[in-house]
């Protein structure tokens, strides 16, 4: 009976075994199938070259060069403990990484996805790791295109850079298909024109063995390049407005300046500089630390781009707003004559001219070409701080242009509600909160609390030069895709129109005109250069950093040209430049004559 | 049979075929041999035999060689040999001598008989082999229970048996200890510890109803199942062969366990009865934890399938045990079944 007993057990179990793999196979069966087929097939990514960034002739800024690097699939590792170590030993001393850092990356990553791991190989390394890689189970060298960078310096802040995604970018563009490692553009317009110049990711799917090893290949999508794109900007102007701001600079002994250049008739952007520049080519092969703190505590912040993100005073620069909103509203025509005296006594406080004597009664013609500040406190006062606002808005001040790039900033312009908003005094009618008489008169010469960005000015000039029509500025011309095709055109865009008449505006460019011509001394500049003083200018100097006498400055030039159909409007900004009219104007001199000389080149 | 199966699976499993073919073929003369041997008269030798299995067990530890971090094997001439296979036969021989010493099981024969068993599982354990000492215990408890112990010392056997298992965790290398973790879930580390666990059961499942046919098994055959002509070559079976291939399998054990049985009913005495229960358990604890662990029911143990797993040593051992028992049934008491029948199942077996 006891083997009875052993029987049925025996029946019993087995019995149950049979139920249960009937339970597997059967029920289970289709999923656990179709998870050996996830275990066989792969889909590898192939990663699209990334478009090419031209200037409005065809000159790349940018280029895609191959470099190597070692990946490692971890599913390919061999399998027993030791052969394991012992491979991972030899990777940690051809990539120099420690042995822990790459185990830790490699248990982090998807088992069946290519790790990159080390740095990027030398032709020799290339060499030494080629013929150990028949023994380096589940390794492979891989080739991938990295952005190299035409001058960096002169470009650097327009074209931009690319670099790995971080975790941000990940969550953010995971749905875009974006994988991790990839990368993605980070500032200018590689960020601003990410999805342009991207491409469409390939793929092969590949039937591979648990040893990594390709089997055969079971279907491929070749990848899509990303289109190019065609800047407006004018590589050689790009070039010659960076060497003048950077000679300029040099002359005065400062660090810091920036310059845009558009065409009033369009918004295109000729030139767009940010000096100091930086080595973008540095953040395509993955930036070292030291280089990178080094970039950051550089006190001339070479990685802020000046030109659209730089906020400055734009001081006198702003005369031809308040000139525009007094003729507009009737304060004044283009006769009315107004005292020009050394200061004026606006209840118990003194406001100075520039200069320490009187220069006599003018228009307001007369009162743009030599800058009388008293002249314009006396307007500012007449027309007062929600006119003043009302059209510097209309001149694009305080708006953040919406230039193909990220980072774009607005400017400020002040108003009693922001005041009171961020006086930081509980008592919003406090004296610290209350917008005063003063604030109004410094509103009309460009301090008070008013910021721009060179990018801001260059538009604000344009406007003026173009019948008061503000334009989008733009840096992209065109877009092609990698057959040459145009896909995308870029056609001016009119974003809004100053409320003045044509005889005002032209009163306030007679102004212009008249500063840079005889009898006044900037005309030297045009002189010197032997370039003919064909245009409108306006000196700036700015006060910055509170409120007084002494106080420190930046050096400010706009400038349209020619005077009876304009086709070029620049800013020059010198940070912390004393004298506009020396250390600014010149620089936009040199400019105009570079693009007088090579007005054909520029305008093909 | 089933052995061709075994031949036919190692096969597609991409071991040493033509090995394992002289393997079988030594282990049918081993099968030929130990049926023309008077069983009796192992009865006699197992003192001797039971000393020669702690010698070679104690060699394994002092002279053997390692794989996948175990101290398993010892060469002799050249080939490998794995004693604690060979040993699961040997115990079966020495317990049933020892359990046939009287007609009851008393409380000093219980003892005596773990006494007996203890040292022999501490040096298997300690290679360690925790699916050989999984082995050992399960025939010691089997054949306690066919030689008539009281279900009182039976009981006792499985309390000692659970007070110790809280300790189990101590006793257990590192890779032990994850894989019964593991077997608790095995997705908690799909590719370490778990990566056998969740193949083989991929390999299972994906077979279905009919399989993938032979040497067309996309787990087995792309290498994702480990150890696939040892521990798991019963997962490689079930993919290629499917529910039906897996099931003729597990009836075909079905049948060789219940022929062992009879084997046992028909023996003339005491010690053959014990000699066929005791492969029967042997067989029958190797094939469940075997295909459990194959197919997830249980925690994984190194065992091989009998018959159909790659390896020398079990093929051989396993055919000779075989071979006793139809020594046995060859001396049988001279009235029920009739020679032929037994003779046709057990040449089944080694076919």
């Amino acid at each position: 009976m006891r083997l009875v007993g052993a029987a049925s057990v025996a029946v019993l179990i087995v019995g149950g075994l049979a139920v249960k793999l009937a339970y597997l196979q059967m029920t289970d069966g289709a999923i656990l199938a179709g998870m050996a087929r996830d275990n066989t097939l792969h889909r590898i990514i192939l990663e699209a070259d990334r478009g090419i960034i031209y200037d409005r002739h065809g000159a790349a800024l940018v280029t895609n060069s191959a470099i190597w690097s070692l990946e490692v699939v971890r599913a390919g590792l061999p399998f027993e403990a030791r052969a394991r170590t012992a491979e991972l030993a030899e990777l940690a001393r051809i990539t120099g990484e420690p042995e822990e850092k790459l185990a830790a990356t490699l248990v982090a990553a998807d088992p069946y996805a290519s790790v990159r791991i080390g740095p990027d190989l030398s032709q020799a390394q290339q060499l030494a790791i080629n013929e150990r890689l028949p023994v380096l189970a589940g390794v492979s060298m891989v080739q991938r295109g990295v952005r190299t960078y035409v001058d960096p310096l002169v470009f650097g802040h327009v074209v931009g850079y690319v670099g790995p995604l971080n975790e941000a970018d990940l969550k953010r563009l995971r749905p875009l298909g974006y994988q991790p490692g990839e990368v993605v553009g980070k500032v200018g317009i590689e960020a601003g024109l990410e999805t342009v110049l991207r491409g469409q990711n390939g793929w092969t799917d590949v039937e591979m063995d648990a040893r990594g090893q390709i089997v055969r290949t079971v279907g491929v999508q070749p990848p899509t390049t990303g289109h190019s794109v065609y800047l407006s900007l004018d590589a050689d102007l790009q070039r010659a407005t960076s060497q003048a701001l950077a000679a300029g600079l040099v002359r005065d002994h400062k660090t810091a300046g920036a310059s845009v250049v558009v065409d009033p008739r369009t918004g295109e952007v000729l030139s767009l500089v940010s000096l100091p520049g930086y080595d973008t080519n540095l953040f395509t092969h993955g930036i070292s630390q030291t280089d990178y703190s080094g970039l950051l505590n550089n006190p001339d912040r070479p990685l802020l781009n000046r030109a659209i993100a730089g906020q400055y005073a734009p001081g006198s620069t702003f005369k031809m707003v308040t000139a525009t909103a007094a003729l507009e509203e009737g304060k004044i025509t283009a006769s009315t004559m107004l005292s020009c005296p050394s200061f004026i006594n606006v209840n118990g406080w003194i406001y100075h001219n520039w200069a320490s004597y009187s220069l006599g009664w003018m228009n307001v013609a007369k009162a743009l070409a030599t800058s009388c500040d008293t002249f314009f406190y006396q307007v500012a006062a007449m027309v007062g701080d929600v006119t003043l606002a009302k059209y510097a808005r209309a001149f694009g001040f305080g708006q953040a242009q919406s230039l193909e790039m990220p980072g774009v900033m607005p400017g400020l312009v002040p108003d009693r509600i922001w005041k009171q908003l961020q006086c930081g005094v509980p008592d919003l009618n406090s004296d610290a909160c209350r917008w005063n008489t003063g604030d109004t008169i410094t509103f009309g010469i460009g301090q008070s609390y008013l910021l721009t960005t060179p990018l801001n000015q260059a538009v604000y000039v344009a406007a003026l030069a173009n019948s008061g029509q503000t334009m989008r500025p733009t840096l992209v011309h065109e877009v092609r895709d990698a057959s040459g095709r145009v896909v995308q055109t870029q056609h001016p865009e009119v974003t809004g129109s100053v409320p003045a008449s044509a005889a005002n505006l032209m009163t306030v460019r007679e102004g212009m005109r008249q500063e840079i011509n005889p009898p006044y001394n900037m005309n030297y500049w045009f002189r010197a250069a032997g370039v003919p003083a064909d245009g409108g200018g306006k000196t700036g100097t700015a006060q910055w950093g509170g409120s007084g006498l002494d106080l420190p400055t930046h050096a400010w030039f706009v400038f349209f040209a020619p005077y009876a159909q304009p086709e070029v409007a620049m800013s020059v900004f010198v940070e912390r430049g004393e004298l506009s009219e020396v250390q600014a104007a010149p620089i936009a001199v040199q400019l105009m004559r570079f693009y007088r000389d090579h007005v054909a080149a520029i305008r093909s | 049979m089933l052995a061709a199966l075994g031949l036919m699976t190692v096969f597609s499993a991409h071991a040493d075929w033509g090995r394992q073919v002289l393997w079988v073929i030594l282990g049918a003369g081993g099968y030929a041999a130990a049926a023309s041997f008077d069983y009796r008269r192992l009865r006699s030798l197992a003192l001797g035999l039971y000393a020669g299995m702690i010698l070679i067990l104690l060699a394994v530890h002092l002279v053997g060689h390692t794989a996948l971090g175990a101290r398993r094997w010892l060469s002799v001439a050249g080939f490998p040999l794995e004693p604690s296979e060979l040993s699961k036969l040997l115990l079966v021989v020495v317990l049933a001598a020892y359990l046939s010493r009287g007609e009851r099981i008393s409380w000093r024969m219980f003892g005596g008989s773990l006494l007996l068993v203890a040292p022999p599982a501490c040096l298997i354990l300690t290679q360690p082999d925790l699916g050989t000492t999984i082995v050992f215990v399960g025939v010691l408890f089997g054949m306690l229970f066919l030689a008539g112990a009281s279900a009182w010392q039976l009981f006792s056997l499985v309390f000692a048996g659970g007070v110790a298992l809280p300790l189990l965790p101590y006793l257990l290398h590192g890779y032990q200890r994850r894989r019964l973790e593991v077997f608790l879930d095995p997705t908690q580390d799909p590719l370490g510890a778990g990566y056998n666990l969740m193949q083989a059961r991929i390999a299972v499942g994906s077979g279905g109803l009919f399989g993938q046919g032979w040497l067309h098994g996309l787990q087995g055959q792309l290498g994702f199942v480990p150890e696939r002509a040892t521990d798991f070559v019963f997962a490689i079976f079930a993919e290629e062969f499917g529910l039906l291939g897996s099931l003729v399998l597990l009836a075909l054990f079905g049948t060789l366990l219940i022929r062992l049985l009879r084997a046992a009913a028909v023996s003339r005495d005491r010690f053959g009865e014990l000699l066929a229960g005791g492969v029967f358990v042997m067989i029958l604890v190797q094939v469940v934890e075997n295909v459990g662990m194959n197919i997830g029911v249980l925690p994984i143990a190194g065992i091989p399938l009998p018959l159909i797993s790659y390896g020398g040593s079990a093929t051989i051992a396993m055919l000779a045990g075989l071979g006793l028992v139809q020594s046995v049934a060859l001396r049988r008491r001279t009235v029920d079944e009739p020679v032929a029948e037994l003779g046709t199942i057990t040449r089944r077996a080694q076919a």
